[in-house]
């Protein structure tokens, strides 16, 4: 049966991509001020891409998504997907520090190109996101508790 | 003897059960935009599925404001346009309008977070009528043996 649950694991895959959005922001702010990495060179803001899952009620053919061909499967297929960490190709922040250690030779230290700012308006982006699938788990739950009081007395 | 499966407990609990089925599929909808709230060119999607109910109920177009008569047996009279009742099957549909946001996304989620819960209220709503109905039914059942 389609449904009830179809909605929590949607739900849930919200969750999981907006938790994955935290981690990456947590670790951008830890290392706002790396300047080695195993690569070489300071570090690189990183950003999480998310992508819609492949949904069979978006398909060109309009499969219904209660139909058996679409939950015969088992398994729901919509969502979202944080399919891959990309990296922020913007230039580095360059500070003037002669006597720094990772100075290049004309001085310049470059630092990650990491906004703390701008990471905790993301953080706070993301923190609602996850609240508002939190919420919409809620909503379903009610509603199944709903459907499941026809049975009582 | 009657065929059991034939047996119905009438059009209202038929109704009933389409309305909890749309209000379903209506949360599965919502849970997949707030879902994707942050996914960049996602385009929202909805299921009108009062409409198809109200075509399934009265077998005529949502938009006209007349109720038809319909009858299932040529003996009986009809009034106006009286088509058949429709199959409940309302499909999701994507919605490309209103692009607010510069990544292309077109989902507001605090639109999106009023519809889940008016759809909540909906759906609870419509189970607490159809306990109602399934409480008068017991009762005709019953009402006999006292």
């Amino acid at each position: 049966m389609a449904g009830m649950y179809d909605s929590i694991e949607i739900s849930a895959s919200g969750l999981s991509a907006e938790r994955m959005q935290m981690d990456v922001i947590a670790n951008n702010i830890a290392n706002a001020n790396t300047t080695r990495t195993p690569g070489g060179g300071p570090f690189k803001r990183q950003l999480v891409v998310f992508a819609q899952k492949d949904d069979p009620t978006q398909g060109p053919d309009g499969v219904d998504a209660f139909s058996p061909e679409a939950t015969g499967s088992g398994s729901t297929t919509a969502g979202v997907e944080a399919v891959g960490i990309a990296q922020d190709t913007s230039p580095d922040r360059l500070v003037f520090d002669p006597g720094n250690p990772d100075a290049d030779p004309r001085g310049y230290v470059h630092y990650p190109n990491v906004e703390v700012v701008k990471e905790m308006v993301d953080m706070m982006s993301a923190s609602r996101a996850y609240e508002a699938n939190v919420s919409a788990i809620q909503e379903t739950r009610a509603m199944g508790n709903a459907a499941l009081n026809l049975l009582r007395s | 003897m009657p065929d059991i499966n034939g047996l119905s407990f009438g059009s209202t609990i038929d109704t009933l059960g389409n309305a909890l089925t749309g209000s379903a599929m209506q949360n599965q909808q919502i849970a997949n935009n707030i879902a994707n709230a942050n996914t960049p060119g996602f385009h929202r999607s909805a299921v009108s599925f009062k409409e198809a109910l109200a075509d399934a109920v009265d077998g005529t177009p949502a938009d006209s404001d007349s109720l038809a008569m319909i009858s299932d047996d040529d003996r009986q009279f009809t009034t106006g346009q009286a088509a058949a009742p429709v199959p409940f099957d309302p499909k999701p549909q994507t919605d490309d309008t209103m692009k607010m946001r510069p990544d292309g996304s077109n989902v507001d989620v605090d639109r999106e977070m009023a519809e889940l819960s008016s759809n909540s209220a909906y759906q609870q709503t419509m189970a607490q009528l159809m306990q109602t109905q399934f409480g008068r039914l017991r009762e005709a059942i019953t009402e006999q043996t006292k």
